[in-house]
């Protein structure tokens, strides 16, 4: 058995690659379904996303990764392996693990992908048995514990993010915030719809364009106004979001300090996203006002991204600690056939000695049959007491795969393997 | 015993200071649980300590100077204690913890020497009193824990700089909120405490210059706090300020007034 993941991610793949292998969840079923009839292939799940597709598959005996390369060639029209990776067995599952926690994101610690991965394992529990279904529980695991335990997924790692991050840091909740928008432009309503996620109220929105006012004023259930009319709203508003596409200053610190005296002590956050700026400079320096532009709100992603990736020696700390906790699962699991096997070889070696034993031993009564019976069976039980709990106990210690390896040497046991014995059986709550 | 405890309490109170000041050096959160048990761990300490001082000499440690401060100390940690659990936030432990060890480790240092207790009501009047102004203190100490919190991260935001303070202090609103919420609590135990000296004083013909000085500027600091939030709406930035230069005054008012004790033989508290 043999874990082995097959993909091109961001890494390696261009755009256009990715979109082309790119699966929607309908096709899920049906591309397990043609891996699995191509390849020996036990267990499959398929991840894709917008910036990566890997198929994750526990392989048999003969090698799964030529038929997935093919298959991504199929809808690729092309070969995918030259912008693609193969990680196998304890690289396999580091990978996945990663990838939980958003360590080989594109913005590194993104927290989406966790819900991705999920609903990736999901949609392919047709395909995904004891080994794989373990692997991505573990995987979600690990992906909190990593967000829990450092500071990966802190902070900003947009513009948009970091404009609610400074919005939070002088309100708290945003809650029933009132925002005021000047200019309607596409940065303007990227940065309103994270506000408004976290419940602030859009209330006036005005623009040069009034129809553009007026259809981003409908989109929030804001009221749309002209510029002229903008300014006696400032004193009620919380948040003033300024992105016009104006070549001059058009909030002068004339203008806000008429806004200001009729607001009392409540702070004011302007967040000028406009280029060239929208706000006057000395409008920072007025008491209760934060004045923040591009640059500022630039500033706090770059510090957030700077410090996420200062944590991922600390985060590869943890992947190292749950990859070993999650091969030594595995190599137990790989004991339960062979103890099996053993047992049952034993066994039949037990009742033929017995036959043989009770053909020279003539004429028995039932009592006496009987306790030769039980005699060969104590017997043998003590012998491979021992043997079994051994083998059990090196498997889940982590020795598993070469102490099983020994056993099936010495016993013989590939030999007299029973196609039935190569089925992983789903792990018992003892061996977990 | 007593020794013992106040010396854990104080390792308490300082090693959750610096633990709330580990974002600072590492950019993770400050783990809450463990600054919440280690203060908890340190308000037991100080309580075991004190009742062991109480059970030796037969009284309450709300007079002498040592034993007063170390209440005050104990009060001032309880409070703090209490605002964390509220607001599942430890960031004040980063100043309100230094301000509950640096009382215990001066009456550590003073000794436990016992005042003179009064004996039947008047003893229980006086005890009221004292209970009450420590505990109008050290929410007028909360509030302006507070409030320099409120005026550093607002100088950080307005300044645009974007480091720990930034990342790891709670959001001005809440701690404007946590002063709001404990200078009116102050200015409640000190009217209180204020209002049963007055009473005591007049029934038992008693009277100090300096206490009434001290206890009246105290009361005058936070009732303006108090009144000007309540009535005035007044609220974050000029709160702030008032709130921790007024009670930087007090502190230094209560150390003046010790200083001229010790000079001049008088009686303060």
């Amino acid at each position: 058995m043999a874990l082995i993941v097959v993909g091109v991610s961001h890494h390696g793949a261009p755009l256009d690659v990715r979109e082309r292998l790119a699966y929607q969840s309908s096709e899920v079923t049906g591309l397990l379904d043609r891996v699995r009839a191509m390849a020996d292939v036990r267990e499959a799940v398929l991840l894709s996303t917008c910036n990566r597709t890997e198929l994750y598959v526990v392989e048999g005996e003969q090698a799964a990764a030529p038929a997935v390369w093919s298959l991504y060639g199929e809808r690729l029209g092309g070969d995918a392996s030259g912008v693609g990776y193969v990680r196998r067995d304890r690289d396999a599952v580091a990978h996945l693990f990663r990838v939980v926690a958003g360590m080989d994101s594109m913005v590194v610690g993104e927290a989406q992908i966790h819900g991705q991965v999920r609903d990736a394992w999901e949609a392919s529990r047709s395909a995904s048995g004891a080994v794989l279904n373990r692997l991505f529980q573990t995987a979600l695991l690990v992906g909190g514990r990593v967000r829990s335990e450092t500071s990966l997924g802190h902070g900003a790692t947009s513009v948009s993010s970091a404009a609610v991050q400074l919005a939070k840091k002088i309100f708290g909740s945003l809650v029933a915030k009132r925002a005021m928008v000047l200019g309607a432009g596409e940065m303007a309503e990227l940065a309103l719809a994270s506000l408004q996620a976290e419940g602030v109220r859009a209330a006036v929105v005005a623009n040069r364009t009034f129809e553009r006012a007026q259809a981003l004023a409908a989109l929030y259930g804001a009221t749309a106004v002209h510029y002229e009319e903008a300014w006696t709203a400032l004193a009620d508003v919380d948040v003033l979001l300024c992105s016009t596409a104006s070549p001059h200053v058009i909030v002068t610190a004339d203008r806000v300090r008429d806004g200001l005296a009729r607001r009392g002590d409540r702070p004011l956050c302007i967040l000028d996203i406009a280029l060239p700026r929208d706000v006057d400079r000395a409008v920072a320096d007025m008491d209760n006002v934060f004045l923040y532009d591009i640059d500022d709100l630039r500033a706090v992603v770059s510090a957030s991204v700077e410090r996420r990736h200062r944590e991922l020696p600390a985060a590869e700390q943890v992947i190292g600690e749950e990859v070993e906790k999650y091969w030594q699962w595995v190599a137990g699991l790989a004991a339960v056939p062979v103890v099996t096997q053993f047992r049952d070889e034993m066994n039949r070696v037990r009742e033929r000695e017995l036959a043989a034993a009770l053909r020279r031993l003539g004429e028995l009564t039932p009592e006496q049959r009987a306790a030769v019976e039980h005699f060969s069976q104590s017997l043998m039980n003590k012998f491979l007491h021992e043997p079994t709990v051994r083998l059990r106990a090196a498997a889940a210690n982590g020795r598993g795969l070469g102490v099983v390896d020994a056993a099936r040497y010495l016993f013989a046991l590939d030999e007299r393997r029973a196609p039935a014995d190569e089925t992983i059986t789903p792990p018992t709550e003892d061996q977990r | 015993m007593t020794a013992i405890a106040h010396f854990v309490a104080i390792s308490c109170y300082v090693g959750a200071a610096a633990l709330a000041a580990t974002p600072f050096a590492r950019p993770v959160g400050a783990p809450v649980r463990g600054v919440v048990a280690l203060l908890a761990a340190g308000v037991l300490a100080h309580l075991a300590g004190l009742i062991a001082y109480a059970r030796v000499v037969g009284q309450l440690p709300l007079t002498g100077l040592g034993p007063s401060l170390s209440f005050a100390g104990l009060v001032l940690a309880a409070t703090l204690l209490v605002v964390e659990l509220i607001a599942r936030d430890v960031s004040l432990t980063l100043v309100t913890a230094p301000l509950a060890a640096v009382p215990t480790i001066c009456a550590n240092l003073i000794g436990f020497a016992p005042g003179v207790e009064m004996p039947g009501a008047r003893g229980a009047w006086l005890f009221a009193h004292i209970a009450l102004s420590f505990v109008g203190i050290a929410a007028f100490g909360t509030a302006a824990a507070a409030g320099c919190m409120y005026l550093v991260e607002r100088r950080e935001l307005k300044s645009r700089r974007f480091g720990a303070i930034f990342r790891f202090f709670p959001p001005l609103a809440t701690l404007d909120r946590v002063n709001h919420i404990a200078a009116i609590a102050g200015w409640l135990g000190l009217t209180l405490g204020v209002v049963l000296a007055v009473t005591y004083s007049v029934a038992y013909r008693e009277l100090s210059v300096p206490k009434v000085i001290w206890a009246m500027g105290a009361w005058l600091a936070v009732s303006g706090i108090a009144l000007r939030r309540i009535v005035g709406g007044w609220q974050a930035r000029s709160a702030a300020i008032y709130s921790s230069d007024s009670f930087a005054a007090v502190v230094a008012m209560y150390v003046a007034f010790r200083v001229a004790e010790t000079n001049g033989g008088g009686r303060f508290l």
